[in-house]
């Protein structure tokens, strides 16, 4: 049986002046379909390489990304990638923007599917808005809409909700994870927070400092929805930040 | 209410310098009483004896704007179309821009008045005044899209590959839609200086008619009045020009003017 998504054995490294840099070594991992995954890792360790060879825009030096048993190729496959960094077109609406990955994936755009993901990321009304026009927390929203509308098998995020104040950032998990809820999404959660990961993920894979291995695999078994304060999150906490302590001993 | 007062006061200093500045230059005139040193007056005299009554050839001022216009703004299509294509491929393959800097880099600072013995040598009518007015307005379009395209968010292209895009949908739904406000600003400052070599491209000879000529053949019997009448046109025409395009961008760019203010 293929597993919704996997690494085998992947490494990468870059080639440098000064010599070859690895950058991931070695990360073995496996995803079923609907599982939401949380990968944490020191800051620095090769998380956002880490996204670009899952969604196939880089490739690992050896080793293996599978997704549904088949090397990742977004001109054959869909896959809602969410960034870290600002990534609305400026110059379009936030409907425009919504029907962006459409545009590209089905070469055709599907009303219907526009609309129904931006009411469940909450901007309904505000479909002729400009990115400029809107906050931060709303950008984000948009993002996970242009994502959802193209009906991708799998949604991997890049740290989505790093630059976001405390309030927002707890909203945004919230409506996360109902979306999940609500579709059976396979989702990969990259992060460096560890309540957001406790938070979020039916398992979190912790990764060392350079060149990222994988350390642990924690399973996170508490039901949903969860309370982030609830002594065994807490519990889960403690154990991830002690394994982390190992990598980055400043913690 | 407020901007009404605002634009009212700043059109008010506007007039109030305006008027200074030809009281001085009246005054000027005056105190060295030179046949060539004209006053506001005198060049006021000789705007309206152009404009209605033309000059010897019998081409009045209207009719040398016209010709000039139409002129730069051939020119400026003509740079428009090879710069900006040009421009995209450069900025999007470094090595096509090693390639063309080459030969462009250095022929950036050959002034368009050096081309007049050449274009000349090849070139008959139109295409004379085309050309030179072509290099005016060519390098600002060039620089600005090559600028623009390298400004292009890697975030933005990334977005667009995982959703599967070909290079050329990356260009024409990401690349070009960004570098556009850049490209805009590379037509104004194109425009601008295409107009500026309007008196040089216009040395070129043949043709009576246009502000370029204008200027020269006046120059000739140093009747400096109406020197400077084409001088003045051609500063108004090159201020308008530039104040459409600005306002054309304003609108186009509505997203990036409200986030820079």
């Amino acid at each position: 049986m293929s597993h919704m998504f996997s690494l085998e054995s992947v490494s990468k490294s870059f080639t440098a002046d000064t010599g070859t840099i690895d950058v991931i070594k070695d990360i073995t991992l496996n995803v079923e379909e609907g599982q939401f995954l949380c990968i944490v890792g020191p800051s620095g360790c090769g998380k956002t390489t880490l996204l670009k060879i899952m969604c196939g825009l880089e490739q690992p030096t050896s080793g293996k990304v599978l997704i549904k048993g088949v090397s990742p190729d977004p001109k054959v496959q869909k896959f809602g990638v969410i960034f870290q960094e600002e990534s609305l077109l400026p110059w379009r609406s936030i409907r425009k923007n919504v029907e962006f990955g459409q545009e590209l994936t089905d070469r055709k755009i599907s009303n219907e599917l526009t609309e129904k993901y931006i009411s469940m990321v909450g901007l309904e009304g505000f479909e002729n808005y400009y990115p400029h026009q809107i906050s931060g927390g709303m950008k984000k929203r948009v993002a996970i809409a242009r994502a959802l509308a193209v009906e991708p098998d799998i949604m991997m995020m890049d740290e989505p909700f790093a630059d976001l104040d405390a309030q927002t950032r707890w909203i945004l998990q919230k409506e996360l994870l109902s979306i999940w809820q609500k579709l059976h999404k396979t989702v990969i959660f990259i992060t460096h927070n560890v309540e957001e990961a406790v938070f979020l993920g039916q398992k979190v894979a912790i990764l060392t400092t350079r060149p990222a291995t994988l350390k642990t695999l924690i399973e996170i078994n508490l039901p949903y929805p969860r309370d982030r304060l609830s002594p065994p999150a807490i519990s889960f906490r403690e154990k991830i930040i002690e394994v982390l302590r190992c990598e980055v001993p400043t913690i | 209410m407020r901007n009404l007062r605002r634009y009212l006061k700043d059109a008010g200093v506007g007039i109030a310098t305006l008027a200074v500045f030809l009281l001085l230059w009246e005054l000027l005139a005056r105190a060295v009483n030179s046949p060539f040193i004209p006053g506001p007056y005198e060049v006021a005299l000789a705007f309206v004896r152009l404009a209605t009554v033309g000059d010897f050839d019998g081409y009045t001022l209207l009719e040398h704007s016209e010709v000039s216009i139409y002129r730069v703004l051939l020119g400026f299509i003509a740079g428009t179309v090879t710069a900006v294509p040009l421009g995209l491929v450069m900025g999007l393959k470094p090595t096509v821009k090693t390639a063309a800097n080459t030969i462009i880099e250095p022929m950036r600072f050959i002034p368009p008045i050096a081309w007049i013995p050449l274009s000349i040598v090849l070139l008959l009518g139109l295409s004379r005044y085309v050309f030179l007015l072509w290099i005016g307005t060519f390098f600002p379009i060039l620089l600005n899209t090559i600028a623009g395209v390298r400004h292009t968010s890697p975030t933005l292209v990334n977005v667009a590959k995982t959703f599967g895009a070909s290079n050329s949908e990356i260009t024409t739904k990401i690349v070009l839609p960004s570098a556009l406000p850049e490209i805009m600003t590379g037509l104004r400052v194109g425009l601008g200086i295409g107009w500026m070599c309007i008196v040089a491209a216009e040395m070129l000879g043949g043709d009576p008619v246009g502000l370029g000529r204008l200027i020269l053949k006046y120059a000739n019997f140093l009747q400096i009045d109406a020197v400077i009448v084409g001088m003045v046109l051609i500063g108004v025409i090159g201020m308008a020009m530039n104040y459409i395009i600005l306002i054309l961008e304003k609108k186009m760019f509505k997203y990036r003017v409200e986030v820079l203010t």
